[in-house]
């Protein structure tokens, strides 16, 4: 997701220079001036949440760690570099691709339990997202 | 020094290159019109005398405005020659004019189309949907809704001319390349790993049908694509996303909740057991309803792309435009969609 700064900064110059210049009326256009005013207070206001992104760590984490055991060592569930969203993308991608290897068991323990982390990070980013009605 | 010209004037000068015969052209009702993502699109009026007559004529002007959505799939030179070739079909098609690939007019390539008269209620306001259902009360335009898919999907596209587009193989091979497609547009945008996408491409890929035939597929079949003119399809626009593909790809757009917010009817104007059954009689194509969910949730992988696309067209300061910003909270929730319809 962009950070809600650099939104909040695009829009107020989006209010400056593009919607309000383009209004006719006099007092929609000082609405619109003002509105880039308050928002640029709000922008000072404004931190990112950390709880998202500390409980999507922890999800992952607990993924990781189940995924080992269940895998039991095998090279599908070894992990490397520092973003752990896109080292849970190669465990999937190589859990399909050797699923023949792995056995429909073994697979769909697997991808039920990459399902479940899954999950949890949607459910962090609709936090956000779904509040979003317009 | 010569004053900057306008755009209306940069187009008249353009059409007097165009209709060497043409006398005192003007334009006028000059409109840039709001929507459309992925191009500007200008309708106007011109008249001109020529031969002691004065001629009228209505039209619209589609122009590749640089960094925008779908850029790399939705190449104007393309979507002229399907409109060229769609001309001697039955297909309702606006007539194309003229093609400028020369950025120095317009600042991008651009094409001139006839434009038909006629309007494309929004199905996403309750004003449009109200306007289809109306018009689904009275009957004509869900027949004129299925007619004019069939018609799309009986085309003889070969003969057409429209392989150009280029032509899958046999099988999974359609489905294959439409995964690749969008694929390759979410690996250009530099997207951050998204492991829920991640699975949905490998679940996509895993479970790729095998198309029933080949036919000539809009990609993006719906109300807000077709113009409406006396309750009936006066033409099919949107030309950006047509493929030669299976056609259940269509009928699943059709049959898609994605098109109906808050509508019990297909695409705000048909029944779902209406059209089914006037699609398979008319096309002689048995609709495979478990085909269709795949492709809806392919469907569900594409608007994904759309939106990690269009939001990081934003975030690179490629493209300023607010409505691309807003994608970025459309990304989860497109997702949360598609993971439920994996049952998780």
């Amino acid at each position: 997701m962009i950070p809600a700064k650099r939104l909040l900064d695009e829009v107020i110059t989006s209010l400056r220079t593009v919607i309000a210049p383009a209004i006719v009326d006099p007092y929609a256009k000082s609405q619109a001036f003002m509105a880039a005013v308050i928002l640029e207070f709000v922008s000072h206001q404004v931190t990112e949440r950390s709880d998202i992104e500390s409980a999507k760590q922890a999800a992952l984490d607990s993924v990781f760690a189940d995924l080992a055991k269940l895998l039991d060592g095998a090279e599908i569930a070894k992990v490397d570099g520092d973003n752990r969203e896109g080292r849970l993308c190669g465990v999937i991608e190589r859990l399909y691709s050797q699923r023949e290897k792995l056995g429909e068991e073994i697979f769909t323990r697997a991808n039920r339990r990459i399902r479940q982390a899954l999950r949890e990070l949607l459910e962090q980013d609709l936090k956000v997202a779904a509040q979003n009605k317009g | 020094m010569k004053a900057k010209q306008s755009t209306p004037e940069i187009i008249r000068d353009f059409l007097q290159t165009k209709l060497p015969n043409a006398r005192d052209i003007s334009l006028s009702e000059f409109t840039h019109l709001a929507g459309g993502w992925s191009h500007e699109i200008y309708v106007f009026k011109a008249r001109w005398r020529e031969n002691g007559e004065t001629i009228e004529s209505g039209m619209c002007l589609r122009k590749d405005p640089g960094a925008a959505l779908l850029r790399e799939f939705s190449d104007l030179k393309s979507q002229y020659r399907v409109l060229e070739a769609l001309e001697a079909t039955e297909v309702p098609t606006p007539r194309v004019y003229w093609y400028e690939d020369d950025p120095a007019l317009l600042g991008g390539p651009f094409f001139i189309m006839e434009k038909i008269e006629g309007e494309v209620p929004n199905p996403w306001s309750r004003a449009g949907k109200e306007k289809y259902a109306e018009a689904a009360r009275r009957g004509k335009l869900p027949l004129s809704f299925v007619e004019t898919l069939a018609r799309l999907h009986s085309l003889d596209w070969r003969a057409a001319g429209l392989d150009f587009i280029g032509v899958p193989g046999e099988g999974k091979d359609f489905a294959l390349r439409e995964i690749a497609k969008w694929e390759s547009l979410i690996a250009e945008s530099g997207h951050k790993p998204e492991p829920v996408l991640t699975e949905l491409l490998m679940w996509l890929k895993a479970n790729a049908p095998a198309a029933q035939r080949l036919a000539f597929v809009h990609g993006a079949y719906r109300t807000g694509n077709l113009i409406i003119r006396d309750d009936a399809i006066a033409a099919v626009i949107d030309w950006e996303l047509q493929v030669i593909g299976d056609p259940m790809y269509d009928v699943a757009y059709v049959l898609s909740d994605l098109n109906r917010e808050g509508s019990a009817l297909l695409s705000c104007v048909v029944e779902r057991e209406y059209f089914l059954e006037h699609y398979q009689r008319l096309t002689g194509l048995r609709v495979d309803l478990d085909v269709c969910r795949y492709y809806e949730i392919l469907y569900m992988m594409r608007s994904t792309a759309f939106w990690i696309s269009a939001s990081s067209l934003f975030a690179d300061g490629r493209n300023k435009d607010l409505r691309l910003a807003r994608t970025t909270y459309s990304v989860p929730v497109v997702l949360d969609m598609a993971a439920k319809a994996l049952g998780f």
